[in-house]
């Protein structure tokens, strides 16, 4: 490496720290993120730490979907297939077995009599589990066995078995990890463009001043590169251990929201540094490939003129792929509008959101001279500070764009996850508190038939249906956990308004099933009322059935609707219902009956959401999770790119000192200044978030009303603002007290 | 010996019949202003080899511009600058960069140094984008006969007074021993006394080598064999062996003109 290429980094790395923050920023989350992907969740053992060999029936459901490679999808069960006691029997026999016990009782068990969960297998001295798990693997094969699969564990996969939820929170915790990273890359690179851009167009005397002594427009871009691949590693030494904290941290919270198993441990590896360096070389490097490119091209004699008045307005290639940009988002827009499936729509929210966050910030200097032309009424109010403030932005939208990008790129990213979380809850609180008509709603343990039936006898009672909650596989189109309802044969109409739009929903019978309109559409499971349905219980037991109605209240009550009778002796729990909702009846029949069953507890209308309550709980967990991670990396971009513009401002700042401005009239001009990039920002902002805030608002709920409260609103508009205020007014009083030319006062 | 006639014939015509700058009818026009009055309008200069030029005028003559087109830093409207017997208009953006480290030194009033290297690594630049190694015996000397002393090569160009940093430009820009020197208001930021100094320094230690001052500080003719007077962007008059007080006298005209 030459040393004049990297003299910058080692001797003046001032206007280079943001890229460093920045991209230490970025490999940290990485690393996180990473380390929460390939986290160590093997579950223990438990009960069976003492088995050599554990076999149970295939722990995972298979389907074959459509044609090709990925045709064969697989999903983790929740509850055992179980086995036939003689099962235990046999595998004694296998050679090299001391013992072979079926066991039940595990979470998620069979309940169906002569039937267990699994087979415990002890070794004889001296033979492995391996090469016994071989044995028995080819007996069972042999003994005609060959068709329906097994599980056949051995060591830490043990653990698997014994709780079989671990499996099913493993995949929701790791595949949230995993799917964080590339919006976490692609967000560093906004913020670090903008960051490292700055710290270009700063230093462009310098790269002009190496033109002219010869250096080609290829040294001064690899010498550009040069200093970005050194922040790059800095940053990622930087971020490594903060990373590796982090997701330690987010792998303790995703095991608290059951969405990791709850013993699980953060990838933890030397080779985590390696990722964090790759991670943020990789992303400096890319993120200042524009700017460097632009200080390589810019001829030397311009950019030595461009020193006393930088570039007034952006290029017109700017302005094109800007306007570009622009138009691509339109187009999305309408793409996504025009998208059937929600699920559609939902995919197409982040390029929407991106392709709309790169027009705001190609056509930025355009959008900050407009703005300057908007404030102009702001200088009668301002009188001479906010006239100076306004001179100095109209003269150099370029340079006052690379602040004010920065602040509308993380109000349309915080605040379009933001409030897209608080409209689905918004939505889904509004539809449970509708959906429900029936007057009040037993819970409690033992709802099981015979209750259903003793509260029916109850006088006055009108109607009265048992409802719980129930998570089968389905392929809408991909195989997926679909969440819904197993419900009684009682008349669902006088207990329950699910906004049926087609068929009839008054009994669901064994061999039918009412889908959301959501989940029906063509692009999810494409089905309509008579179609051919094949669910999968959670013990892996398919139901074919035929879809008797669709429904649209689904965001409280879930996807599917399912006879109760069906999922009996599937679910991994005893046959029973969550809540029993009851129309008529009278308060003091149903508390003497309430009275006799201890646990039971009555109340009026409320909603049979367990289901649809968790799904909640881990999304809202999720979005929180990534809205702090989003929100983190604008704050550093912000924060970065104020501080970096502010400093560079000295000159003007010593200048106005000279020709007698007095302290107060130049902080009142940086106040000015501050108060437009927040304003400018905010509206920016918002345009470019709103956009994705409605398609993912009308994907989810159907309306194309997004909810934004007013609180988190305001938190939003007076964060933004108070780092905005931070990033400028500290970096100038710092510099103002050494600069004894402003007059006092 | 075909090669050996080949290579003749390409560099023989290049220092036999070329001077190492020549204009010829350049004109410059900046942006939009295509309608307005040109920077440099049909400007036709020689710069002999050796020859030690200062070029003269008043704010806004176009004499910048003229150092630029003629340094390839600008690329002229219309006509033809030939640098050290080379077309620039037919030379990549890149070939022109090799050029002007190879055969071509720099000086400007101020943004001469880069502030992150030393004295000794600011010397060697452009032998290090030449991808040449810097000797140190080189630019010992280099320094030498720019009076700097060993003491402050290993200082940052912060450190130095401004006659000091001149100086610096003045060593890097003869590292190469280049052909030509464009100086850009050398003197500018500097007081009348210092200014004599490195002038004197420049004139000495570029002995042989084709020196364009641009300049509007009389005082400075008084090393020049030539002073070039522009106006409006044109060549107003060439005096030859110029007197400070006779040259103070034609910028005062033109500057009562413009």
């Amino acid at each position: 490496m030459r040393g004049w290429m990297l003299a910058g980094v080692r001797r003046s790395p001032g206007p280079l720290i943001g890229t460093v923050v920045a991209s230490a920023a970025a490999a940290a989350l990485t690393v996180a993120a990473l380390s929460v992907a390939i986290a160590d969740t093997s579950a223990p053992a438990g009960r069976l730490a003492g088995a050599s060999v554990v076999v149970a029936g295939d722990t995972s459901l298979h389907v074959t979907v459509g044609h090709g490679d990925d045709a064969r999808q697989s999903l983790p069960l929740p509850a055992y297939r179980g086995l036939s006691a003689g099962l235990a029997g046999q595998l004694a026999r296998v050679p090299g077995v001391a013992a072979a016990t079926g066991e039940s009782g595990f979470p998620g068990g069979v309940v169906r009599p002569g039937d267990v969960d699994l087979v415990a297998v002890t070794a004889k001295p001296g033979v492995s589990p391996g090469v016994l798990a071989g044995r028995i693997r080819a007996a069972l094969s042999s003994a005609g066995h060959g068709g329906r699969g097994y599980t056949i564990a051995t060591g830490p996969a043990r653990g698997d078995v014994a709780d079989l939820t671990a499996a099913v929170e493993r995949s929701d915790g790791q595949v949230l990890g995993a799917a964080l990273i590339p919006p976490i890359v692609t967000i560093s690179l906004f913020v670090l463009a903008a960051t490292t851009g700055l710290a270009v167009s700063l230093r462009r005397r310098r790269f002009a001043l190496l033109r002219t002594v010869g250096a080609t427009r290829g040294q001064v871009r690899r010498a550009i590169l040069a200093e970005l691949a050194v922040c790059g590693v800095a940053g990622g030494a930087l971020g490594w251990l903060p990373g590796v904290a982090l997701g330690g941290l987010g792998v303790h919270a995703l095991a608290a929201h059951q969405m990791l198993p709850a013993d699980s441990a953060a990838w933890r590896s030397p080779w985590l540094l390696l990722v964090a360096c790759g991670v943020s070389v990789i992303v400096a490097v890319l993120s200042g490939q524009i700017a460097a490119r632009r200080a390589g091209r810019t001829s030397p004699a311009q950019a030595l003129r461009e020193t006393v008045a930088e570039g007034t307005w952006p290029s017109p290639v700017r302005i094109l792929l800007g306007l570009g940009a622009a138009g691509g988002a339109g187009t999305l827009m309408a793409f996504t509008f025009g998208q059937k499936s929600a699920a559609g729509q939902l995919a197409l929210a982040l390029p929407l959101l991106l392709t709309c966050m790169v027009a705001v910030a190609l056509l930025g200097p355009v959008l900050v001279a407009f703005a300057a032309w908007l404030a102009r009424p702001a200088r009668a109010v301002g009188g001479p500070s906010a006239r100076l403030a306004l001179a100095a932005i109209s003269a150099q939208p370029r340079r006052t764009a690379s602040a004010v990008i920065p602040v509308a790129l993380a109000v349309a990213l915080v605040g379009s996850v933001y409030f897209a979380d608080a409209s689905i809850a918004h939505a889904t609180a509004a539809q449970a508190g509708s959906t429900v008509t029936a007057d009040r709603v037993i819970s409690g343990p033992g709802l099981d038939a015979g209750a259903l039936r003793q509260v029916r006898a109850l006088p006055g009672v009108r109607a009265a249906a048992g409802v719980a909650p129930v998570s089968v596989a389905a392929t809408d189109p991909d195989l997926e956990p679909v969440y819904g309802e197993a419900v009684s044969d009682g008349p669902l109409n006088r207990v329950l308004d699910l906004g049926v739009t087609s068929g009839r929903l008054g009994a669901l019978r064994p061999g039918q099933i009412a889908v959301s309109a959501l989940e029906a559409a063509p692009g999810a499971m494409g089905v309509h009322v008579g179609s051919r349905l094949t669910v999968y219980l959670p013990d892996g037991t398919p139901y074919r059935a035929t879809v008797s109605a669709l429904y649209t209240r689904s965001l409280a009550s879930g996807d599917v609707l399912i006879p109760a009778s069906a999922v009996d002796g599937h679910t991994g729990a005893a046959p029973g219902f969550a809540q029993v909702l009851v129309s008529g009846g009278t308060a003091g029949g149903l508390a003497a009956l309430a009275a006799g069953h201890p646990g039971w507890h009555v109340a009026s209308r409320s909603v049979a959401n367990a289901a649809a309550e968790r799904a909640a709980a881990q999304d809202g967990f999720a979005n929180n999770l990534i809205l702090g991670l989003v929100a983190a990396l604008a704050a550093v971009a912000l924060v970065n790119t104020l501080a970096v513009a502010t400093v560079e401002r000295r000159r003007a700042l010593r200048l106005l000192g000279r020709v007698g401005a007095s302290r107060g009239q130049v902080a009142a001009a940086f106040g000015w200044h501050a108060l437009f990039v927040t304003v400018t920002g905010l509206v920016a902002g918002a345009a470019a978030g709103a956009v994705t805030l409605v398609a993912v608002t009308k994907a989810a709920t159907g309306s194309w009303v997004p909810f934004i409260p007013l609180a988190p609103a305001a938190g939003l508009v007076l964060g933004v603002g108070a780092l905005v205020a931070g990033a400028v007014m500290i970096p100038f009083y710092a510099m103002s007290r050494r600069e004894p030319a402003l007059a006092a006062g | 010996m075909l090669t050996a006639t080949a290579d003749t014939v390409e560099q023989s015509p290049v220092s036999a019949v070329h001077a190492p700058v020549e204009l010829t009818d350049v004109t410059k026009r900046y942006g939009r202003r295509r309608r307005g009055v040109p920077a440099l309008d049909r400007v036709s200069l020689s710069f002999g080899a050796g020859s030690f030029t200062a070029v003269l005028g008043v704010s806004g003559s176009g004499k910048s511009t003229l150092l630029q087109c003629a340094a390839g830093l600008e690329r002229p409207s219309a006509g033809t600058v030939r640098l050290c017997g080379t077309d620039l208009a037919g030379l990549s953006q890149r070939r022109q960069a090799v050029l002007r480290r190879q055969r071509v030194g720099f000086v400007f009033q101020d943004l001469n140094l880069l502030p992150e290297l030393t004295v000794e690594e600011n010397i060697a630049l452009p032998l290090r984008l030449d991808h040449r190694r810097a000797g140190r015996a080189d630019i010992e000397l280099a320094a030498a006969r720019v009076g700097l002393g060993g003491g402050q090569l290993r200082r940052r160009p912060a450190e130095l007074s401004g006659g000091q940093q001149q100086r610096v430009a003045i060593a890097r820009a003869l590292i190469t021993r280049p052909e030509v020197i464009f100086a850009d208001e050398p003197t500018g930021a500097l007081d009348p006394h210092t200014a004599v100094g490195v002038l004197r320094l420049l004139r000495e230690a570029a002995d042989g080598t084709t020196v364009v001052i641009v300049t509007h500080d009389p005082q400075v003719t008084r090393f020049c064999d030539r002073a070039v007077f522009l106006h409006d962007g044109r060549v107003d008059r060439v005096l030859p062996d110029p007197e400070p007080a006779v040259v103070a006298r034609v910028l005062h005209e033109l500057g009562e003109r413009s």
